[in-house]
Formats: C-alpha cells, structure tokens, sequence
C-alpha cells in the first residue's frame, strides 16, 4: 500500500459532531480512503500523512458516545483497538462540552494505555469565555492533552509533531488514571478478574476491562467468556449484588465515571456557566416551537427542491447541448472515415449516449447533496429529524427515518446508506426496501419532462406534488404493513442530542457533498454506463431492424398484452419501462430512441398517449422496481437475499396494482 | 416540599435533580451514557408537544415522550 518502510497506526475516536472528520481531513486532506469494516455496514475512512519519510495512517472511527456493545459502531470500534493495536487511539473531545466528550476517553483507558485526547474547539471555548488548562487535565487523566482547533491551520502541524514525538521520544507519558469504582463494585471487579486469570485469558482484552464488562452485562463480552469456561457463580454473585443494591450495574459504572469526571474537569476549566440559555435555545424557540416549526420546515424544504431544480435545469440543458454537438462531430468523422455502421452506431448511441446519461445526472445530484450538507453543517438537519419525529411516530417509525426519505430524493443508494442511524431493526429495513418508492433526481427528470408535455404548467406542478405525496404514503403505510410481520419488540425510545446552531463552512460542505455525491458517480455510474450499452445491444439485435422487430420490440410486444388492457400501456411504453429497471436515467433517453421516428419527440409522444395513458406511465415508472444499484446497495445493507427479493418484487406488486385501479378509474371518468 | 414530580410535567427552564429513570435497560444505559442518570441536575429547555430536550452537561438532548413519562425528577429551588 506504500513504500516507507515505517508505518504508525492512529486511531481517531470521538463523540459525534465534536470535530472528529474536520481533523481528520485537515491532516490528510485528499489522502483518504471510504470503505467498510469487515462484515459490516458501517464505513471505515482511512487516510495518512507522511512525516519524515514515515508514513502515519490514519482511522477515523465511527462517532459514539460509549464502548459498549449496543451497537455495531461501538463493536467495530473497541475490536480495532484491541485487535489492531493502533500506536495510539487519539479521543478527540468538545471544549464546549468536556464532561460528555471526556466520556468515552475515560472508557477507552480501561482497554488501552495508548491513548491521546485532543481538546477541539478550542477556539469556540475561548469565545464562551472558558479556559481550559490542558496541563492539569494531563495530570489528572495521565495521558497527553493537546487543545486544538479545526479552524486554526497550526493545529494541524502541532497535531503532527504530537504525534511524532509521542511514537519517537519519552517524551510523553502513557499512564491512564485508573478508574477506581465504589468499594463493592471494587471487591466485584477483583473477584472476577481472578477468576478469569486463575482461567488463562482467551482475548486479547484487558483483564480488569473484561471484568468491567462482566458487571456492566456487557452481552458480547459475556458470550465470549462463557464459549471458553463456566461463569454461572460469577453472574449469580452480580444478580445477589445488584438486587441488594437494586442497582443497575451498567448505569452504576456510568454514574461513576462522570462523577470522577465532573471533579476533573472542575479543577481544570474555569468560566464553565451550566443551565444558561444559550444563542441556539433562543432560536430554537421558534425553529422547533410548536406552531411554527411545520411550516418552516415545509418552507426550508420546498425552497431546497426549488433550489436543487431550477439552479441545476440550465447546467443541465448547457450539457445536453454540448454532448448532442460533440456526438454529432464524432458521427460524421466515423461516417467520413467509413467506419462500419454498426461500429458508428455502438459509439454514438451507445457509448456516448451512456456517458451522457451519467454526465446529465451529476450538476442535480451535486446541488441536491450541496444544499443537504449546508442544512447538516449548520445543524438544521438533526432539528427536522426532531419535529418529524410527531408525525413519523404516527406511523411507528423515529424522526430519524426522515432523514433516510431526504436523501433518497437525490438518489436512493444514498438514501439506502442513510438508513444506518436508524435503530430499530424493523424501521431500519423497512425503510431500506421502500426507499426507492421516493423518486430519486433521475425520475424527478421523466416527471418533469412527461408532466411538461401533458399538463398546464400549474396542473403539471399540481402532478408533481400528487405523485411525491403518493410515494411518501407508499413508504410510510408500508412501515405499518411490515410492523405486522415483526415481532413486537420494544422499540428503543428517542435519545437525540440536538447540535447548537453553527455557520456552516465551505471546508465541510465541500467534502460532505463529494463523498455524498461520490457515491451516485461512482457507483451509480457504472450502472447507468453499462445499462446504456444493454439498451442499445436490444434494441439493435438483430442490426437494422425496425424498432419493433429488435430483441426488445419482440420483448415489449409480448409484455403489452398483459399491460395495455390493465394499464393502458402499449409496447412503445413499455420498452423505456423495462429498459428502466438497471437504471432509471434510461427511460428517457428510451422514450428519446423510441418517439424520435418523425419529428420532435415531444409532439410525437404528446399525439400517441391519452392523457389516461400519460398518467398511468407517470405513475408506474415512480415506484415500480429499485435500480440495480439500489438493489446492491439494499443486498449490503441488509446482507440478505430475500429481503433484496423482496426489495424488487414489493414494489412491483404495489405499482401493478396501485396503476391499474387508477388507469381503470381514470379510463371511465376521462 | 420534596415531591417528585414526572419529567412531562415539569415547566421549561426549571433545574431539576433526576431521581429514579424506570425505563427499559436499553434506554437507561443510552441516557446514562449522555450523563443522564439518578443525581444528575438538569434543566427542561422545550416541553410542549414533542419529544422534549433537556440540557445536561452543557449539551441538549432530546428525549421521546414516552420516556421521558418514566424520569422522576425533585424540583431544585
Ligand atoms: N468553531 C469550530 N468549529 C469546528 C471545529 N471543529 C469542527 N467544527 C465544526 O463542528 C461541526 C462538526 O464537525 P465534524 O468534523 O463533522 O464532526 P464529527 O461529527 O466529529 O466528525 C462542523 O460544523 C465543523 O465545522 C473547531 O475546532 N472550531
Ligand atoms: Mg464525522
């Protein structure tokens, strides 16, 4: 992977939104790497900076508020710790909120000496009036502290020196303050360490952490344990201790740590002002204020779409006539140098016209995930997953799926993606196989193309809605019909922490919207390159021929018996329909191959449909069947083949019969 | 006048002292991780329809309803 012959491991741990990206990119700017942990869904960013000739990587591991072992996140993360055995496991803490952040550092120097807590915002701290004294903080806690700031460009270089002459020098120190416990959980804490060394370890894992664990009913912990020995008289000890307590153990070790902590950190920061009503409380008086907070959402929503489309409408159009020059130039040149029809006709309306499906897509995917990034960095976006959390409950699901339905407006593997913060694992996959119900940016195109051709302006607007709204009541009274096959299992209650306002910085919006929009261009991109080279293979085979006597002609036809009398839908129809099952960006330039015979294809299309026919198209390419890489993408989150089964056929079931029963009414009242 | 009251109950902008959170194991340990546990002092900044938010710690964090039914809390004068 590189060729310095001398490799670190850093770690980088944190609480979320305490700066942990921001650092992590400032030290290795483009040098990074998005992938996934082993087995999981969780991402695992890595990246590295090089430092007399000596390469440092780095990981940024996901944000969480503990170790325990509640969720993948916190699985993967103490794994990393203990089994790759960083050089060090940097805990990246909020000045503004040192108690909570300083958490998890205390819990991660029960697993390892080699930690390094770097104070962030420091330069926010300073604002608030606080000062921190990182030496006394040091002292007390009996690791390095350094207090950085993202926004200060000598951070970086302080960071890195740290970083050097903590692997290179003594001149550190690595002796993590050991977190004495009340005196029972103590005699606790050293019977079940004997027992477990009297045993021999069978982990890699601290012996006092393992005994923590043991107490705290840490499940994976205790599984690991139990697969080598026999620890019934241990966990018979607890239960007699923790009844006589009537303690929960695992809040009692919590409890503990934060009370050692309040004491540190009172003794090291002075200008700490507690229960103040802060800039962000007052504006969130009338963001989330009970009347007001709908109709501000809806307001920062519609203008967010309104944004996406029209900005990206002449970028688009711009690029459209580039490309239709630039095919028309290389048609003649191949037609001038005699190249062989067939030869001509793969380059031009396959390949390019491939390209171009992609090129099309990226400026509303880019503006789209540039607007979102801007509502994520200035903290308005956790707030709209908060005052949805009302309405979503109506429907058994947290605030948080929302956000999964948002991003799946620009493309539905990003909205598949967005589904891991959800918690439960019912909302999680029923919001995974009904996220391509929402009409990702490339059905906003047909729509707004189709509904142009048809409609008033204001009737086509009107569509619009109607259409988004049915595909928004698709996913939601789909989460009711699947709540019915779960097993009722008590769903774990909202606990969001709620972000203070910040201005958002072109540094985060820049990086956020690239991994973001990354994602549709790399992975979308190939899908669409390669269905477009499908397209073109079937309805060229065999060369030459009419459109209706091509593989896909016969294939339409065959099809349009069944979907002409029940939903009004010939073979010409048809065609784009089935073409659009890889990628949806393909129904158009479908319709553009099929309707192009004779004039403009607008006219054309606007002369062979009813408007019955019209609508029950609309209708039917906004939910039938997920892309392909929305299937993939619905294959790795969910790691089953029959819920990615049922990602393809539930939505097709739900549109066949959802268009028939409107065309067939349609067809009587029009 | 030591009365324990409901989180729900109690106005915005009071400083309350968590008494006892009889909430499922999961959801205690979630809040006890945020610093959210018996002995902690904290103060209701939005209760109206919704989940509520409480500041604890210098931080806000939302609570669902339903949970926050199941916190008692002593009101701090
Ligand atoms: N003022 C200030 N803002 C920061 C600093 N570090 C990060 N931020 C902001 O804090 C927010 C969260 O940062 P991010 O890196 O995404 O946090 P993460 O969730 O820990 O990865 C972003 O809006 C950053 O711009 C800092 O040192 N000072
Ligand atoms: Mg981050």
């Amino acid at each position: 992977m590189n060729d310095h012959s001398i490799e670190h491991k850093i770690a980088f741990l944190g609480n979320p939104n305490v700066g942990k990206s921001s650092l992590f990119n400032l030290l290795t700017h483009s040098h990074q790497h998005v992938g996934n942990w082993p087995g999981k869904t969780i991402e695992k960013k890595e990246g590295h900076f090089i430092l007399s000739d000596e390469f440092f990587s780095l990981i940024d591991l996901p944000g969480t508020y503990s170790l325990s072992a509640r969720s993948d996140e916190e699985i993967v993360t103490r794994k990393f710790i203990t089994e790759e055995e960083p050089n060090l496991v940097c805990i990246i803490a909020d000045a503004t909120r040192l108690e909570r952040t300083l958490f998890l550092a205390m819990q991660t120097m029960e697993l390892t000496k080699n930690v390094a807590i770097f104070v962030n915002m420091s330069d926010l701290a300073e604002k608030n009036g606080l000062t921190i004294h990182p030496k006394d903080l040091e002292k007390q806690l009996g690791v390095p502290v350094l207090l950085v700031s993202a926004v200060d460009d000598t951070s970086v270089l302080r960071i890195k020196k740290f970083l050097y002459d903590a692997i290179h020098t003594d001149k550190y120190e690595f002796n993590p303050a050991m977190m004495m416990y009340s005196t029972k959980i103590e005699l606790m804490i050293q019977s079940i360490s004997r027992q477990i060394e009297d045993r021999g370890s069978c982990t890699e894992y601290p012996t006092r952490w393992l005994a923590v664990k043991v107490l705290e009913g840490d499940e994976s912990v205790i599984e690991t344990l139990e697969a080598e020995y026999d620890l019934t008289n241990v966990f018979d000890k607890i239960k007699v201790l923790a009844k006589s307590e009537k303690l929960d153990l695992n809040v009692e070790l919590s409890k503990s740590k934060y009370s050692a902590l309040h004491k540190i950190v009172a003794s090291s920061v002075a200008g700490f002002t507690d229960f103040q009503e802060s800039r962000s409380d007052k504006v969130d008086k009338i963001i989330l204020n009970k009347f007001w907070s709908y109709p501000i959402l809806i307001a920062i929503y519609a203008v967010f779409f309104l944004i996406t489309f029209y900005a990206s409408t002449p970028i688009i159009n711009g690029i459209d006539l580039g490309i239709s020059k630039f095919s028309f130039l290389v048609e003649n040149w191949l037609i001038n140098i005699n190249s062989p029809a067939i030869l001509t006709s793969l380059i031009v309306n396959g390949i390019i016209a491939g390209i171009a499906a992609v090129l099309l897509f990226i400026p509303i995917i880019i503006i789209f995930y540039a607007l979102i990034a801007i509502m994520e960095d200035s903290g308005y976006l956790a707030r709209s997953a908060f005052i949805m959390d009302r309405v979503m409950g109506k429907f058994g699901l947290q605030g948080t799926a929302f956000l999964s339905m948002v991003m799946g407006f620009g493309c539905n593997v990003a909205g598949i993606m967005a589904t891991r913060t959800i918690k439960n694992e019912k909302d999680r996959i029923s919001m995974i196989i009904t996220n391509s119900f929402l009409p990702c940016a490339a059905r906003l195109g047909v729509i707004a193309f189709l509904t142009g051709i048809f409609f008033e302006p204001w009737l086509a607007a009107l569509l619009m809605l109607t259409l988004y709204g049915f595909s928004i009541f698709l996913v939601l009274a789909s989460s009711l019909l699947f709540g019915l096959f779960f097993k009722k299992s008590d769903p774990l209650p909202l606990i969001l922490e709620i972000p203070e306002y910040r201005r958002p910085r072109l540094r985060n919006i820049f990086h956020l919207t690239w991994t973001r929009a990354g994602i549709f261009i790399k992975k979308a991109g190939t899908f669409i390159f390669l269905a477009s080279l499908f397209i073109w293979l079937m309805s060229s085979i065999p060369f030459g021929a009419p459109p209706e006597r091509t593989i896909a002609g016969y294939l339409g036809r065959g099809i349009s018996y069944v979907t002409e009398p029940l939903l009004g839908l010939d073979w010409k129809m048809v065609i784009p329909l089935i073409f659009g099952i890889p990628a949806k960006e393909a129904i158009i330039s479908a319709l553009g191959i099929l309707y192009s015979t004779g004039g403009s294809i607008i006219e054309v299309i606007k002369a062979s449909w009813s408007i019955p026919q019209a609508i029950s198209f609309l209708l039917f390419q906004l939910t039938y069947a997920p892309c392909f890489a929305s299937l993939a993408a619905i294959r790795t989150e969910t790691k089953s083949w029959k819920l990615t089964a049922i990602g393809f056929f539930y939505p097709l079931i739900v549109t066949i019969l959802s268009t028939t029963v409107v065309f067939q009414i349609l067809k009587l009242v029009i | 006048m030591n009365q324990l009251f409901r989180l729900i109950d109690v106005d915005v902008n009071k400083i309350v002292l968590v008494k006892e959170i009889s909430a499922g194991h999961k959801a205690q340990r979630f809040l006890a991780d945020l610093g959210i546990h018996e002995g902690e002092k904290i103060r209701i900044t939005k209760n109206d329809v919704g989940p509520i938010i409480v500041e604890i710690k210098g931080t806000r964090v939302a609570v669902g309803r339903g949970l926050a039914s199941k916190i008692s809390v002593l009101m701090e004068e």
